[in-house]
């Protein structure tokens, strides 16, 4: 069997009487795109900040490569393979594009030269500007590029897309598919729906240190197209359950409760099949609130960026 | 990977680096030499330039070391470069190895400068010996400022940092006897000057122009050897807080 690059196993987390992360398992394998979605103080960054061995778990493991994460800054070996791209990342401000990557491409045996790094990053027009004087968005393609000095097998990267204008954004996707297309498995969060469904073979949803949901972005989509409709109906089971859309019922008297991955048919058709009905309720699946902020939160920057 | 080319390059950006940040290299310079221009050659002459060639040594290689380890290192730290670089193969030592360079690089030329002074303006006439044995001193004598330096980078936010350097060292400047002779000072403060590393660094620097309150040399170099030593160990301590408890 080949060793999976990252193995999360019961991480829990807290800071004083707050839960950051309770009991978070994951796994990685080569090749794979993982994209841990989440609102704003879900935890995301404390997870990628435990794996790389920068916060200690209050319990649980992590492994890389099979070998416990607690080696990660004493083994050279592991370190060689990584990349990591963190949300708050700054340069030395007096240094170039060039002497930048420079010095990082000095750190790996095997990685890419400085030079190859500098065309990672687009940034060949700028490669004797000053890091302090780039764009914010020509700032993050050359962290990203940093990340990729290793040649690394195992990448991370927290929110790298953030205040990318629309353009930026998708062609650093590009290469993120392109890693993907090289065997690297990548860890990536993000608060953009649209982001996770683009990249990612597999989306964990983080909502206050849990993993709410998780699956392939066409699971996830299917999830948030259930609607819950409770009503009151003279209706018998057989003809609710005939409606369209309609996977489950439950009832109490005439309080009836449908779960449909069609809401808008099965209410079309529940009120031409019973004139009496009333106190019409449709409510979201009470699988994860988060999500479907997410879902919204997205569709808003969608609209914005339109 | 070459280890070699690791730690030369590490050195080199941060030369460079701290090279292009003239709110640095200005002072860093400018404030041991135009001291010691003005109170030891425009307003002494003889024995006293002599002397203060010593203590303004003393003061000028303190600065370099103190500022451009504590501000570059919080400034590292909250901008998240120390973190990915941690993350990197990057040998730690490599770090503080180029930061400590970088130091000692800025106590060269402070030196130089300072003798060009005292030779050309001041008229300090010493052995050639004499030169090199003062410089020989000053220069490992950064360390156990550089340590000092390390601590503070360690554990102040980047805004703090320069306010706390300025108020460790401009005292023990003053505690040490680099501005006004320490045996002109109140014998309390005689006796308090032995906890200050600065005080026996430059009561070194003065033997070698027998100028100093002489005590035993093996009692400053023991002094000094064991306040690094336990600057060294409250620097890995707060290392390892460090990596313990924050990103």
């Amino acid at each position: 069997m080949n060793i999976l690059p990252l193995q999360v196993n019961g991480l829990s987390k807290r800071y004083a009487a707050n839960t950051v992360l309770a009991g978070v398992d994951l796994t990685l394998a080569a090749g794979e795109v993982l994209c841990i979605l989440g609102p704003n103080g879900a935890g995301k960054t404390t997870l990628i900040s435990i794996i790389l061995g920068l916060l200690k778990a209050d319990s649980g493991e992590v492994r890389l490569f099979g070998q416990l994460q607690a080696g990660i800054s004493r083994s050279n070996a592991l370190r060689q393979k990584l990349g990591v791209m963190m949300q708050i990342g700054s340069l030395s401000a007096n240094l170039t594009v060039f002497e930048q990557c420079d010095l990082f491409s000095s750190y790996y045996a095997n990685g890419y030269s400085a030079a190859e790094l500098v065309a990672l990053a687009g940034l060949e027009q700028h490669s004797k500007q000053r890091f302090g004087r780039l764009s914010g968005g020509q700032k993050q393609r050359l962290l990203f590029a940093l990340a990729l000095a290793a040649k690394p097998q195992l990448v991370f990267l927290d929110e790298p897309t953030l205040g990318m204008d629309v353009a930026a954004r998708r062609s650093l996707w590009q290469q993120i598919r392109q890693l993907k297309q090289q065997g690297v498995a990548v860890v990536l969060t993000t608060h953009y729906l649209e982001e996770a469904e683009q990249l990612a073979d597999r989306i964990l949803v983080l909502d206050q240190g849990v993993i709410v949901a998780g699956g392939s972005p066409a699971e996830l989509k299917a999830l948030t197209q259930y609607k819950v409709i409770s009503c009151h109906s003279v209706l018998d089971n057989a003809a609710l359950l005939a409606l369209p859309g309609v996977q489950q019922l439950n009832r109490d008297n005439n309080h009836i409760i449908l779960h449909s991955c069609q809401p808008e048919q099965t209410v079309k058709a529940l009120l031409l099949a019973d004139e009496s009905l009333h106190q019409l309720e449709v409510l979201p699946v009470a699988l994860e609130q988060a999500f479907l902020q997410l879902t919204q939160a997205s569709q808003t920057t969608e609209e914005q960026a339109a | 990977m070459n280890t070699a080319a690791i730690y030369r390059k590490e050195a080199w950006y941060d030369l460079i680096s701290v090279w292009r940040t003239p709110g640095f290299v200005i002072p860093s310079l400018a404030f041991p030499t135009v001291f010691y221009l003005f109170f030891g050659v425009v307003f002494n002459s003889g024995a006293a330039s002599a002397y203060m060639l010593v203590t303004y040594g003393c003061f000028g290689i303190m600065g370099p070391a103190m500022f451009n380890f504590a501000m570059n290192i919080a400034s590292d730290r909250a901008h998240g470069w120390l973190t990915l670089k941690r993350l990197s193969p990057m040998p730690a030592a490599a770090y503080l190895l180029a930061k400590f360079t970088t130091s000692l690089v800025f106590a060269l030329l402070i030196i130089v400068a300072l003798f060009s002074i005292a030779a050309v303006f001041a008229d300090v006439r010493l052995h050639s010996g004499q030169w090199l044995l003062l410089a020989l001193v000053l220069l490992p004598g950064t360390t156990p400022f550089a340590l000092i330096g390390l601590i503070l980078g360690l554990t102040l936010s980047d805004k703090a940092a320069p306010g706390v350097v300025n108020l460790i060292y401009l005292p023990m400047a003053l505690l040490s006897g680099l501005w006004l002779p320490i045996h002109i000072m109140p014998t309390l403060l005689q006796q308090a000057s032995w906890i200050w590393p600065s005080y026996h660094l430059s009561q070194i620097g003065l033997k070698i122009i027998a100028m100093d309150q002489g005590h035993a040399l093996w009692l400053h170099l023991s002094c000094l050897l064991v306040s690094s030593l336990l600057l060294a160990l409250l620097a890995a301590w707060s290392f390892t807080r460090m990596t313990g408890a924050k990103v």
